[in-house]
């Protein structure tokens, strides 16, 4: 009982207020370094697989010898279709299928999306598991066009090659399903949606022949022309939209077989030459990060993700010794893994950051980062709270009590102060004890809860608009509204605190500034410790931009206003959206359609966050401050 | 009733350790799974042995939980190979698996071992044995601590088998067990059997695992395991047919730490004689059928021990008919009928080396049974009688 009055009368302390802002300051350093050490050998994990069933690289691979004339006579075929019409090409591709004796079908699709049609076929093929039941399905793909737009000339005609080869083995577990979208996201988008009726029946074909439940997917991309090109390194391709990853297993036998068992070394996130130091795996990090943050679909694999269907992209990079038939065999050599599995991967991680092709770090080593940040958010929403209680100027208890006892020091400069005579004081009866006491600390604070509250709903309320605008808006609009928006954004807070003390001069009172201040940053603390399970990345990402947000507060200095008003407009989501645009080398216009697809194709939730998290929460942070100038 | 030394080994079977008169061998895998092809390659493996060796398919219960050979998985459908040479298919023509499938269960296996089993189940899938039968028990999957995993679902424990060694010993179901185990931490599994006549190996100590012996790389996955493969190469190179006299301290000795990869263990002290007499078993005593068969070589030596033998023979009949004329001269006809049944009898075990057994027709018996017909007509005279007034 002892300790938990001493607890409950710590709250009356003033010391404890001073505590939070510095606690959350802590939390969010805390927070960033322990992303800083992730890298370190002590936190960093070495990758196993630890599904028993793929038993990676245990077989010999055939796609050898007169495969590969046969592989060089699809290639040059292929070649010759990049002037056909789409109409053409994917009756041609089906006709190549179904010379190997393949079920074949294809799909046509179009999505309007900022105004402009996106519209092309996919071309697949289904091979029967000769001994299988037909419940289960793998998937081998290759986007007629990369995500560099290149034609995916020996990718295609790789699959067209092993559609022939695996044609002739008879231990497949399962089907294999051969698919050549038409272009590497939406494309794939379409077939998945179709492959499990979540299409739109009037923009999207739906699926003329079907297979079982699929258990996982590979994507080739292998732009290189009819005349071959050796590359040198394997990129493996492993984000999915909204920034999930498939099975880390997939991902381990991917690497075990190209490094293990072809020679081939692997590469991932665009980290072509990874020295294996402490910055190599940090920018490995980083770089995942974004691209994960993002959530953008990063090759044909991507939209198979979100259906819970493992799906990775093999990328051929730079130049080397490796050609078209050692790739083959990889992809032969992974096949045979899958078709090992007898349940869908779930052994390993879903959760993790990978620093190199065979270090990672799990989701239990790496959370606690975002979520530190996240909390210091909540901390300061409580003591927010807190301090909206209060009376507004705290009696000090020391100022009532008479010192009977100053410190000869002391009695030069100050003289002890009486009992303030106008400090109203009630007569407390308690038993046979009385006690004199302020009033003040009897009172109890009322709290007005009303329009803090409806200043953050609405604030949360209207930025649909902005999202709505930029996901539906035709293209030749976007760059023009994107510039309006980057100006008008840090006016607005300007301007809204100028008509709220125009339009009801004492109506933010300071209780009122605080709690809509308490309210903001609540609300961000609960969705940023929620997105962190979900999208670790993002979460991060936002909260280490939004952390001004937790020390801004309305000061009538007008120097700090400016200063802290300065530092937030430079924070302003659309101006952070535009300097990383230009940053990573690609226009906001790009961004802003790729956005807008990712709405409406891959279901993309980004931009959700943005607008509807930290837009909000910037706009009500910036107010606050903005209010100190009126 | 000893009559020679050639029916010494019948007649004394319940007083001292002797020989069997019938083999049996439970070779049980306990795991499903494309991945654990091995360990069905394993069982199939002392399948085929123990077949090459002479126990018939009537005397082995053969334990298969998956199909390896049927797997759409399998390059080579129809087989099972327990090498990457793929010079034997184990599977073949003719195996008769006794349990498959989902029916390799614990509790399965612990009926059969002790015999619990409905009436109508088949006889093929019991184990018919008797105090003079030896068992060889073969097990293999993934194991723990004290614990083999069945089909990934259920686990027999090592207080659950050595239960059932026990309660077969108190059945008479065994005369001498051979208990051999391949998996992870082996040893464990053996070492709380307390029942005697048990000569126990496993694969590996405590905290140790058991390793694969080699892939093959186009069925895609390990094929044997590697105490098994020492065992069958010692099997094979040094059992070669029924008549082998190799000793069970052979094929102990044979164990190779650095080639299993894992530490052997050997369990002697159950074993009636300890291990002297264990390790002088012979291997075929587990591995392969009796077949006591006298047989006749030599001629001469043994023409004038049979003669010899025969004499006896005669001599102790003279004597038994001689004291049964002395004390049965009542009974005349019946003492005829008793002398020539043992005779045949005594003549048929010389020849064939088995016979039957049949109860001493006493005459102190027969007084016995004439008081009891006459006490009970004595007692039904009276009966009558007394219902009569």
């Amino acid at each position: 009982m002892a300790l938990i009055s001493t607890i409950l009368a710590l709250r009356r302390d003033a010391r404890i207020l001073k505590v939070p802002p510095y606690l959350s300051a802590f939390l969010i350093l805390v927070g960033v370094a322990w992303l800083l050490v992730l890298p370190l050998d002590e936190y960093a994990r070495n990758t196993y697989v630890s599904e028993n069933a793929l038993l990676p690289g245990q077989v010999h691979t055939y796609f050898t010898g007169s495969e590969h004339n046969v592989f060089r006579a699809y290639r040059h075929e292929v070649a010759t279709l990049d002037q056909w019409s789409v109409e053409d090409r994917s009756r041609r591709l089906k006709d190549m299928f179904s010379e190997s004796n393949l079920k074949v079908a294809s799909q046509k699709y179009t999505y309007h999306v900022s105004g402009r049609n996106i519209s092309n076929q996919n071309v697949y093929a289904v091979l029967q598991g000769p001994r299988a039941d037909a419940t289960e399905a793998i998937v081998l793909m290759a986007a007629w066009k990369n995500m560099d737009d290149a034609i995916n000339y020996s990718g295609v005609a790789l699959v067209l090659a092993l559609a022939r080869y695996f044609k002739r083995w008879s231990l497949w577990s399962k089907d294999i399903i051969f698919l050549i979208p038409g272009d590497s996201t939406s494309g794939s988008q379409a077939w998945v949606d179709a492959y499990h009726n979540a299409h739109d029946p009037l923009t999207i074909e739906s699926l003329s022949i079907k297979s079982g439940a699929l258990q996982g997917a590979v994507a080739v991309d292998y732009p290189a022309g009819p005349w071959g090109h050796r590359y040198d390194k394997l990129h493996i391709v492993y984000d999915g939209t909204n920034g999930q990853l498939p099975n880390l297993d997939l991902f381990n036998t991917a690497v075990s077989i190209a490094a293990g068992q072809m020679g081939i070394s692997c590469t991932l996130q665009r980290m072509f030459s990874h020295a294996d130091t402490y910055r190599d795996r940090l920018q490995t990090i980083f770089r995942g990060m974004l691209s994960q943050g993002l959530g953008h679909a990063t090759g044909p694999h991507s939209a198979f993700i979100p259906y819970h269907v493992d799906a990775i992209t093999l990328v051929t990079v730079g130049d080397g010794w490796h050609d078209e038939m050692s790739l083959g065999r990889a992809v032969e050599s992974i096949f045979r893994s899958l078709n090992n599995l007898l349940e869908h991967l779930h052994q390993s991680f879903f959760f993790y950051l990978l620093l190199e092709a065979k270090k990672f770090v799990s989701i239990g080593t790496y959370l606690p980062s975002a979520m530190l940040i996240a909390a210091s958010f909540s901390i300061m929403a409580i003591a927010k709270w807190v301090e909206s209680g209060r009376p507004p100027k705290p009696p000090n208890p020391a100022s009532t009590k008479p010192t009977t006892t100053p410190s000869p020091s002391e009695k030069d400069t100050t003289t002890p102060e009486p009992p303030s005579p106008e400090l109203p004081m009630v007569v407390a009866k308690i038993g046979a004890e009385t006690t004199l006491l302020p009033t003040s600390s009897l009172e109890i604070t009322e709290r007005s809860l009303f329009f803090p509250l409806a200043f953050v709903l609405s604030t949360h309320f209207l930025s649909l608009l902005p999202l709505y605008t930029f996901n539906n808006l035709p293209q030749a609009h976007l760059r023009t509204t994107f510039f309006l928006a980057a100006n008008l954004t840090p006016i607005l807070p300007l301007l809204t605190a100028f008509l709220l003390r125009r339009l009801a001069p004492s109506r933010p009172s300071a209780q009122e500034i605080t709690l809509i201040q308490c309210f903001s940053l609540l609300f961000l603390g609960m969705i940023l410790s929620t997105l962190a399970t979900l999208n670790f990345s993002l979460s991060f990402f936002i909260g280490v931009l939004c952390s001004p947000l937790s020390f801004v507060r309305m000061t009538r200095n007008y120097v700090a206003s400016g200063a802290m008003f300065l530092g937030l407009a430079v924070l302003n989501p659309v101006l952070v959206v535009q300097v990383a645009s230009q940053v990573g080398g690609v226009g906001v216009l790009e961004v802003l359609l790729k956005a807008a697809e990712g709405w409406h194709v891959w279901g993309l939730w980004t931009q959700v966050v943005v607008w509807l998290v930290w837009w909000p929460a910037w706009f009500v942070g910036s107010v606050v401050v903005a209010l100190g100038f009126f | 009733m000893k009559f020679s030394p050639a029916l010494l080994p019948l007649l004394a079977a319940p007083f001292a350790a002797a020989e069997h008169t019938s083999n049996w061998a439970v070779l049980v895998g306990t795991s499903r799974f494309w991945f654990n092809y091995r360990h069905l390659a394993n069982v199939l493996s002392l399948y085929r042995t123990v077949k090459r060796l002479g126990i018939p398919d009537s005397q082995i219960i053969l334990m298969l939980p998956d199909d390896m050979a049927c797997n759409p998985r399998n390059a080579f459908p129809g087989t099972v190979y327990n090498n990457a040479d793929r010079a034997l298919d184990l599977y073949g023509d003719n195996i008769e698996v006794d349990y498959r499938g989902y029916e390799v269960t614990v509790e399965n296996f612990i009926r059969l071992m002790t015999d619990r089993v409905p009436e109508d189940m088949p006889r093929s899938k019991r184990l018919m044995t008797d105090e003079r039968s030896n068992i060889l028990v073969y097990m293999t999957g993934h194991g723990g601590n004290e614990f083999l995993k069945f089909q990934d679902a259920e686990e027999i424990s090592a207080y659950d088998l050595a239960d059932a060694f026990g309660q077969m010993w108190e059945k008479k179901r065994y005369h001498e067990i051979l208990f051999m185990i391949d998996t992870c931490q082996a040893n464990t599994m053996y070492s709380k059997f307390y029942s005697p006549n048990i000569l126990a190996t496993g694969s590996s100590e405590i905290d140790q695992s058991s390793y694969s012996h080699h892939a093959d790389s186009d069925v895609g996955v390990a094929v044997i395991d590697r105490y098994t493969y020492y065992n069958l190469e010692f099997l094979e190179d040094k059992v070669r047919d029924p008549t082998s006299k190799t000793t069970m301290g052979e094929l102990f000795d044979s164990y190779d730490e650095d080639l299993m990869h894992s530490r052997p263990g050997i369990r002697y002290d159950l074993f009636d004689g300890g291990e002297d007499v264990a390790r002088s078993r012979r291997i075929l005593d587990f591995f392969g059928n009796v077949q006591n068969v006298e047989i006749d070589t030599g001629g001469q030596r043994n023409e004038t021990q049979w003669k010899e033998e025969l004499e006896a023979i005669e001599r102790m009949i003279e004597e038994a008919k001689r004291r049964h004329n002395e004390t049965l001269n009542v009974r005349p006809h019946a003492q005829h009928i008793v002398e020539e049944a043992e005779q045949m009898r005594t003549q048929q075990t010389i020849k064939e080396g088995a016979a039957r057994v049949d109860e001493e027709a006493d005459w102190k018996k027969q007084i016995i049974g004439a008081a009891a017909l006459l006490g009970c007509a004595g007692i039904w005279a009276a009966g009558s009688l007394f219902e009569s007034f």
